[in-house]
């Protein structure tokens, strides 16, 4: 424990003097306060002024409420909020190839093993900050432009579907881990991420019938915003959805324990 | 006496290439080996067998009799170590650097990381980020890291890269303290043999993966090529007059007379008196030791030396 415990205060450390820290920070509390701006824009359309490209997305928003707002920030948690876990993991393990700093992780009296784990920690702790920050402040935005239709009960119903949006979409970094690792740099999982988020809205749009066994399409399942007539997850969607994960982590974890590393 | 340090036939093969072939090293405690070759000779390569960080096709290795095994985190508490140019957290400054290592090693006393600063005099960069530090600062900071934890073992891939001609004195000279006066082991690879003559008390060649050479700095003295070279204004005349005598010479790419008879190296004098009496009175009589560089050239057969 206290080999893990040193490696997580460690790992903190670096995150903490990142400058790429402080980057997804600000990053994800820009989309929330864009979104609360696009909701201001579709319920006053005059302040988009002559602006063609914010007038048209304004447009979209047919009934700016608490009920849309939630649902974009379901969207955002799918889509933005798949990509920021993947972008932290892809820099905490990735930095240690690209700095050529992993060699110094390798032979030390704290084990590989706890490094992984602590690293793997911070991922998640970091990257479930980011999408409470990103829900947080698009929150605060929609009471600042006071949307209409605010009541405990969506806000419960809406949170829940959050949280668990969020926790299932995060759990899912550890394969892009890997191949970050294998690949020992950023370009093939920042591809691989890329590609995940378009081969999942093309399960959704083009072969439904697949969507409740293909990992990344159960997260928009649980929350709802695939629609009532989307399919409903079903056990074995969390159990393909969990070995993916784990797959990713032991992955992970043997890659470091036993792949030459140069 | 168990070795501190040992390889036992290791083999490192990618594919066809063999990167280390069956190399056997025996290292003593308080030893300085030195692990010569040239780029892409095999030294990095068992540095990195030797650190667990990549595994042999074959054989073993061994530090302190243990076998070598990244799974077990307890053979690296008195190992320092550095492979290839130090690289560190960039956007940490050197301070902090060393503090990330300090907690990793689990060493308490948090003036480690003040005194390893003195030690590798990098007091006036503490507070510089690592990015920002000369190859040379960034070489200490390497070093600073090996030394830290005041290691038993130390293991050094060419820990001299980037370093100014005092800081190469300065490191020198603090591994023959560490070695001769703390009884530290250390195991240092270079690609220059004058420089690692100077300190080491065993050197190993390898060469294209091959263990060529291996002996202790002494003996490696008395392998040296002696020769005594003679230039006179009649060069083939002179080189008949000596093998009349019984003396085999040959005259070299330089217009130098080469004689490599041992009796006529301990005795010039008499090869200089029979040159007079013959009418070809030297202009040039002198012993010539083969130099280091020539040596390790010899040694792994390249131009430059004769095998």
């Amino acid at each position: 424990m206290k080999g893990f415990i040193t490696a997580f205060y460690v790992e903190m450390i670096k995150a903490l003097k990142s400058k790429m820290l402080w980057g997804t920070f600000i990053f994800f509390g820009f989309i929330a306060v864009m979104l609360g701006f696009l909701m201001l824009a579709a319920k006053h359309p005059e302040i988009t002024g002559k602006s063609e490209v914010l007038s048209m997305k304004a447009s979209m928003i047919s009934n700016p409420n608490w009920a849309t707002f939630f649902w974009l920030l379901l969207q955002m948690v799918l889509t933005v909020g798949s990509i920021g876990p993947a972008i932290v993991t892809i820099w905490v393990f990735g930095r240690e190839y690209s700095d050529r700093t992993i060699k110094d992780l390798l032979a030390l009296p704290v084990s590989r093993m706890n490094i992984v784990l602590a690293k793997f920690s911070i991922v998640f702790i970091w990257s479930l900050f980011l999408l409470f920050l990103l829900y947080g402040l698009g929150i605060v935005s929609g009471l600042i432009i006071h949307l209409d239709g605010w009541t405990r009960d969506l806000f419960i119903q809406k949170s829940q579907a959050y949280l668990l949006s969020a926790i299932l979409t995060i759990v899912l970094f550890p394969v892009i881990t890997l191949i970050t690792c294998i690949s020992r740099g950023y370009l093939l999982p920042v591809g691989l991420s890329v590609l995940i988020l378009i081969s999942t809205q093309f399960v959704f749009l083009g072969m439904p019938g697949i969507t409740p066994y293909f990992p990344w399409a159960v997260p928009g399942l649980c929350s709802g915003v695939a629609g009532p007539f989307s399919p409903k997850p079903e056990v074995i969607s969390y159990i393909i959805l969990g070995i993916t994960s784990i797959s990713g982590v032991v992955g992970t974890a043997i890659w470091w324990q036993h792949a030459d590393q140069h | 006496m168990q070795p501190v340090i040992q390889t036992e036939k290791i083999s490192k093969h990618y594919g066809r290439l063999k990167a280390v072939d069956n190399v056997s090293i025996n290292v003593q405690k308080g030893e300085i080996y030195g692990f010569l070759g040239l780029n892409g000779a095999g030294k990095t390569t068992t540095i990195r067998m030797l650190l667990g960080m990549i595994s042999p096709t074959s054989g073993n290795a061994f530090l302190n009799c243990k076998k070598v095994n990244a799974g077990n985190p307890q053979m690296w508490r008195n190992v320092g170590y550095l492979v290839e140019v130090p690289y560190s957290y960039p956007d940490l400054t050197v301070r902090e650097n060393l503090e990330i290592v300090r907690r990793l090693r689990f060493i308490d006393d948090v003036k480690s990381v003040n005194n390893v600063i003195s030690l590798l005099k990098l007091n006036a960069y503490e507070e510089v980020k690592a990015k920002n530090l000369s190859l040379g600062n960034s070489q200490r900071l390497g070093l600073a890291k090996a030394l830290i934890h005041n290691p038993d073992i130390l293991i050094l891939d060419e820990p001299a890269n980037g370093l100014d001609p005092a800081g190469i004195v300065e490191i020198r000279e603090l591994l023959k303290d560490l070695a001769g006066n703390e009884g530290v082991t250390v195991f240092i690879s270079s690609h220059i043999l004058g420089e690692i003559s100077r300190f080491a008390t065993r050197i190993g060649i390898i060469h294209d993966g091959k263990l060529v050479h291996e002996s202790s700095v002494d003996e490696m003295v008395n392998l040296r090529k002696v020769s005594l070279h003679i230039q006179t204004h009649d060069m083939e005349s002179t080189a008949k007059k000596l093998g009349e005598n019984g003396i085999p010479s040959n005259i070299t790419d330089e217009g130098i007379i080469e004689i490599r008879d041992p009796d006529a190296i301990s005795k010039p004098e008499k090869i200089a008196t029979l040159l007079v009496q013959s009418g070809l009175p030297p202009c040039l009589l002198k012993v010539e030791e083969e130099d280091l560089e020539a040596f390790f050239l010899r040694v792994i057969n390249m131009k430059g030396g004769e095998k």
